[in-house]
């Protein structure tokens, strides 16, 4: 195990992290910006170390910053948390030169999985169900001769993007003439690389995911799937688990297979394979996300199972210590994404200082936030305060006490989405566990917004 | 934070249409985060007497009107990167508020020692010839911070001479932390007369 990790994240999950290694007896250095300077990370922990400037290209996203911290400060691994550089390939290989250890997939590994089409393939070789696509574009004439194989409406990709960003919707050859050279200089701008993919596009489908465990021995687990359809422009808003679209049987068959072919695919680590589920209930898998997810607390509420140690295990070299039959989900999990965003004006968001906060509690809830009184939420980042996650034995239980948990929950000073999660829930689409990914951006979020707002 | 430009560019722009006032305070804000302590690091380190730079529709102009202004930017630097309106010091051994608006920041600033600090997390080897009483400039190299074998400058803020080492060479240190302070001499100009913030940081919405 090691002796000291730097945490090189900020927010909630760098408080996540703290957690974690406190439980597992390991030291803790939080590396934070100048704008972090104040956080509850930084606050809680025994030892925290400035990395730069607000600017996270100068510090959370800066190597040799974080590198250096984690060597002056005598850490032996760094955990970058989600975002910034956790699924940096190139990060990962330089933390192994420097002598650390990278918490994640190992860099062979994230390069790899670094290309969404290249995984397709190979996990598509391995038994995942894909969706019709293409390879990488070369030009618009090959763009228009590939979206016209797999039938329109297609859906234009870049391959280094994630999160949604870049994506583009077309229905017409038109549009794709239209649409090509921007997606292409987009993607440029976003990740610096502008290779584009185009698949079909399938309408009303959910996203579901399934988490995966494999330790450095190849012995693997999966811990069930999570339903993240309840989205707003490609954006996660409420996550659950087991997904209300899968039958016991889907669920089992499509969690095997997963964790065979990541096995068989050499995967190491903590890992999501996300899948697009159409109204007929077939799965097909999208991509892998080779890090520990904002949603990963519902598994944990369902498992009992610590993922954020178990990934720090992992990493160290320690044998996974499950078998699948020692993963049992129980229950049912919910996830809010509480957001400094104001959904009656265009979920714009926001920074300031929060007045007052008080986190909910009771059976079955958990509140994951750095959020506290007088906290200010910088401008710089993104716009999570924190994850509202509840559990019930059952779903209807797991929605009753989120609602009463969202109502308890107290931000003030800053705008929130809460009555935007108090109107979901309320909705009976939600209830009947029909959402799927484009139902918020398709009939807009205003009918939700009205709701909310009384 | 971004407060400070906000309530600054208040006057300035017409609050006539709220949406459009609320992109512009946006973008003055951006301006001012982004824009503005890269600025005020280059003003200190040339001779120039003025930088204007033009972004969209917005212009930012940074003038030197007078010796005096030298101090205050060091005042500034000395508490990481010269981030005016940023309002917290550099090092974890010296927190100060952190809500204090410009005009505040401005006058704890004054009262504060001036110091050079650290670009960046690292090992610090001062300048093997520094020592006490030592007179600097503007910009002068007193050491580096050895980040990963690249060693990044410590320049000093402001003309004065050298004061108490607050590290050690070879020590680890953080980025802004404070390394050597820098007590300024009869010939600085004394910082008494205007406050940090009005280092002429005007950000004027610009048609041109």
């Amino acid at each position: 195990m090691f002796s000291k990790i730097l945490i090189a994240n900020r927010g909630e999950i760098a408080l996540r992290i703290l957690r974690a290694c406190r439980t597992l007896g390991v030291g803790a250095v939080v590396a934070y910006s100048e704008a972090d300077r104040e956080s509850l990370a930084a606050q809680l922990a025994d030892e925290a170390i400035c990395i730069g400037p607000a600017d996270a290209r100068r510090s959370y996203l800066s190597a040799p910053s974080v590198i250096s911290a984690a060597i002056v400060t005598g850490c032996d691994a760094i955990h970058p948390g989600y975002g910034f550089l956790s699924e940096d390939e190139a990060f990962a290989d330089v933390v192994r030169a420097h002598g650390l250890t990278f918490i994640g997939p190992p860099a062979e590994v994230l390069e790899r999985f670094a290309s969404k089409e290249a995984t397709r393939r190979l996990l598509g070789s391995h038994g995942l169900a894909t969706i019709p696509g293409s390879g990488m574009l070369r030009d618009e004439a090959h763009a228009l001769e590939e979206a016209e194989r797999v039938g329109y409406p297609v859906i234009i990709k870049p391959s280094a993007g994630g999160g949604g960003k870049g994506m583009r919707l077309v229905r017409t050859a038109r549009e794709l003439e239209d649409t090509f050279k921007v997606a292409r200089s987009e993607a440029k701008a976003a990740f610096g690389d502008d290779a584009l993919y185009l698949e079909k596009f399938i309408d009303d489908n959910r996203h579901v995911e399934v988490q995966v465990a494999v330790d450095r021995f190849g012995h693997a687990v999966h811990m069930g799937e999570r339903d993240c359809s309840v989205q707003r422009r490609h954006q996660k808003i409420i996550e659950e688990t087991p997904s209300p679209a899968l039958s016991d049987a889907a669920r089992e068959d499509l969690c095997q297979r997963a964790v065979r072919a990541v096995v068989a695919a050499g995967y190491e680590n903590l890992g999501t394979l996300e899948f697009l589920v159409d109204s007929k209930g077939d799965a097909y898998f999208i991509e892998i996300n080779c890090r520990i997810q904002v949603e990963h607390p519902i598994t944990e509420l369902c498992t009992g199972i610590d993922m954020v140690a178990l990934q720090i295990k992992i990493a160290a070299g320690e044998p996974l210590g499950l078998s699948q039959s020692d993963v049992v989900s129980r229950g049912h999990a919910i996830e809010f994404r509480i957001l400094a965003e104001d959904p009656t004006k265009d979920f714009r968001p926001g920074s300031g200082q929060v007045s007052a906060y008080l986190a909910p509690g009771g059976v079955g809830v958990r509140m994951d936030s750095h959020l506290y009184p007088g906290y200010e939420v910088p401008s710089y980042y993104d716009s999570l305060l924190g994850k509202l996650c509840v559990w019930g034995p059952d779903r209807a239980t797991a929605i009753a006490r989120g609602e009463t948990a969202l109502r308890e929950l107290l931000v003030d000073g800053v705008t929130t989405n809460i009555e935007l999660h108090r109107a979901i829930l309320a909705n009976k689409v939600f209830v009947d566990g029909r959402v799927t990914t484009n139902l918020l951006d398709r009939v807009g979020t205003a009918p939700f917004v009205a709701a909310a707002s009384r | 934070m971004p407060d400070d430009p906000r309530a600054a560019t208040r006057d300035i722009s017409p609050d006539d249409d709220p949406a459009r006032s609320r992109r512009d305070h946006q973008a003055i804000s951006q301006l001012a985060d982004d824009l503005l302590p890269a600025l005020i690091a280059k003003l200190a380190s040339s001779g120039l007497g003025e930088i204007e730079v033009r972004e969209g529709g917005w212009r930012a102009r940074l003038r030197k009107p007078a010796a005096a202004d030298v101090a205050r930017r060091g005042v500034a630097r000395g508490t990481g990167e010269g981030h005016p309106a940023s309002g917290h010091s550099a090092g974890r051994a010296q927190p100060t508020s952190r809500s204090a608006r410009a005009g505040e920041a401005a006058a704890e600033q004054e009262a504060s020692p001036i110091s050079a600090t650290s670009p960046a997390v690292g090992i610090y080897h001062p300048r093997r010839d520094l020592s006490e009483g030592m007179r600097v400039r503007t910009g002068e190299k007193i050491g580096t911070v050895d980040v990963l074998g690249v060693n990044q400058d410590v320049l000093v803020p402001v003309d004065g001479v050298i004061g108490t080492s607050l590290a050690e060479a070879g020590e680890a240190v953080e980025y802004g932390q404070d390394l050597v302070r820098i007590e300024l001499t009869e010939r600085s100009p004394a910082p008494a007369t205007e406050p940090v913030g009005e280092l002429e940081a005007a950000v004027a919405r610009g048609n041109a």
